[in-house]
């Protein structure tokens, strides 16, 4: 499967990459592409079983959706977010 | 396919918004003028009389207009979002700071896109500064930079900026007599179209643009972050595209819509340095603001609250720079300009610096 991340930060998604590159998950940045969201941010794209790559999102994290054949479903959004 | 049709779709927006700018001069908007948000904010503070320059008073309905067509787009395509409470206070002073950057140049980033398609050689000197600034700007992102993260907000909080543009229209329309307007004549303030024509340039721009995410700073940003030109060639689009208006209007009408040189270009200035600090205090500004002022005013038509207080410190920032005589004219640069310009930058460094997470942090 394949998830991407959106941040309220560009060094959130700096940290998320890193993140996912210790669990050993293939991630790359870039920016948040225009039919998921109207921000103009930057985002990761990464893969794996789990949309989670640790044992909860980073307080940075904004949204997680899985890319589907259809779009985007939504997985986790920040709380008052 | 999906980029490839997002980059058609930036690029005939471009071309569109382009042209709009152009035809805005010929329908009486002053020359290499046809949007610039940092003049036509400055023009609406002195309409409102934060300042008193007799030649820069109007209530620019293209604006208005920005807002509005972001905000109804956004309401279309359901992406009103409200929402604020990153360091707004910041994104005042950083916004206040930018003002002070265009006002030495002369423009915002929008119009130094316009100037070079009139020709006006001085503008690539803003632009050398521009991309300076907004490579330092990238160097603190990439060390940890974030004003910290945003939260939902009322419905009627991330509307209230909208409201207030339709506050400003009746305002324009009504004329009172507590709002200034420059008398015929009297400078770029008095050269304006029809209210109509700009208020309709303004909401068809303000739709595309926020369809679109154009932003000069975010064009060349995710250049040097991800070698990703598509915003980037939203703006090539607008050049290219104001330039042929430009052109060809100059062949068929009279009057002057493109000449090309450094000297004697309209409401220009020839100091290369000054255009080129001016320009790198803007570009710095705005990659900490996370865009540039059409894209903060785009935003703030979303319902973004932080957005529309950086649009406050632009304006306020506009009315210091008149009052206190920090803005430049077409005979250049004054003193009191350029100390305010070292201090913005002095200030917006500091900004950088202290609202970024050392690596070791991290």
């Amino acid at each position: 499967m394949t998830y991407i991340a959106t941040f309220y930060s560009h060094f959130g998604a700096i940290r998320f990459k890193r993140l996912c590159r210790d669990a050993g998950i293939p991630a790359e940045l870039m920016p948040v592409p225009r039919n998921l969201s109207s921000s103009c941010g930057t985002c990761v794209r990464y893969g794996g079983e789990t949309p989670c790559p640790a044992a909860q999102y980073p307080e940075e994290v904004e949204q997680v959706v899985a890319v589907t054949g259809k779009g985007y479903a939504l997985l986790f959004r920040a709380e008052n977010g | 396919m999906i980029k490839n049709r997002e980059k058609t779709g930036i690029v005939l927006a471009g071309i569109a918004i382009g042209v709009i700018a152009s035809l805005l001069v010929l329908f009486g908007n002053p020359v290499n003028m046809g949007f610039c948000i940092a003049c036509f904010l400055r023009d609406i503070s002195g309409a409102l009389g934060l300042h008193t320059a007799g030649a820069v008073q109007y209530i620019r309905p293209e604006i208005l207009g920005l807002v509005l067509g972001s905000f109804l787009m956004a309401l279309l395509r359901k992406e009103f979002s409200p929402r604020g409470g990153s360091s707004p206070l910041t994104r005042f002073v950083l916004g206040f700071f930018v003002m002070i950057g265009c006002l030495m140049f002369l423009g915002c980033p929008f119009r130094m896109i316009l100037r070079l398609a009139g020709g006006d050689l001085n503008a690539l000197f803003g632009l050398l500064g521009f991309v300076c600034g907004i490579l330092v700007g990238v160097f603190f992102l990439n060390r940890g930079y974030s004003l910290k993260r945003t939260y939902k907000l009322p419905v009627l909080e991330g509307a209230a900026f909208s409201i207030i543009q339709v506050v400003l229209l009746v305002l324009l329309v009504a004329a009172p007599a507590f709002i200034y307007f420059s008398e015929a004549g009297a400078g770029p303030g008095a050269l304006h179209a029809p209210i109509l024509i700009s208020l309709a340039a303004g909401l068809i721009v303000g739709a595309l643009a926020q369809w679109t995410r154009l932003c000069m700073v975010g064009g060349i940003r995710d250049l040097v972050l991800f070698r990703e030109w598509k915003l980037l060639m939203g703006f090539l689009a607008i050049l290219v595209s104001a330039l042929i208006c430009n052109l060809v209007l100059t062949a068929v009408k009279a009057g002057t819509f493109f000449t090309l040189g450094l000297e004697g270009q309209p409401v220009a200035h020839t100091d290369g340095l000054w255009n080129f600090l001016g320009m790198l205090l803007t570009g710095f500004g705005c990659v900490l603001l996370g865009g540039c002022p059409l894209r903060q005013l785009v935003l703030s038509g979303e319902g973004n609250t932080d957005s529309a207080i950086a649009v406050l410190g632009l304006a306020i920032g506009a009315a210091f720079a008149h009052n206190f005589g920090l803005a430049s004219s077409a005979a250049g640069p004054t003193a009191n300009g350029k100390v305010a310009v070292l201090i913005g930058i002095v200030v917006v460094a500091v900004i950088a610096v202290a609202n970024t997470v050392q690596k070791k942090q991290a």
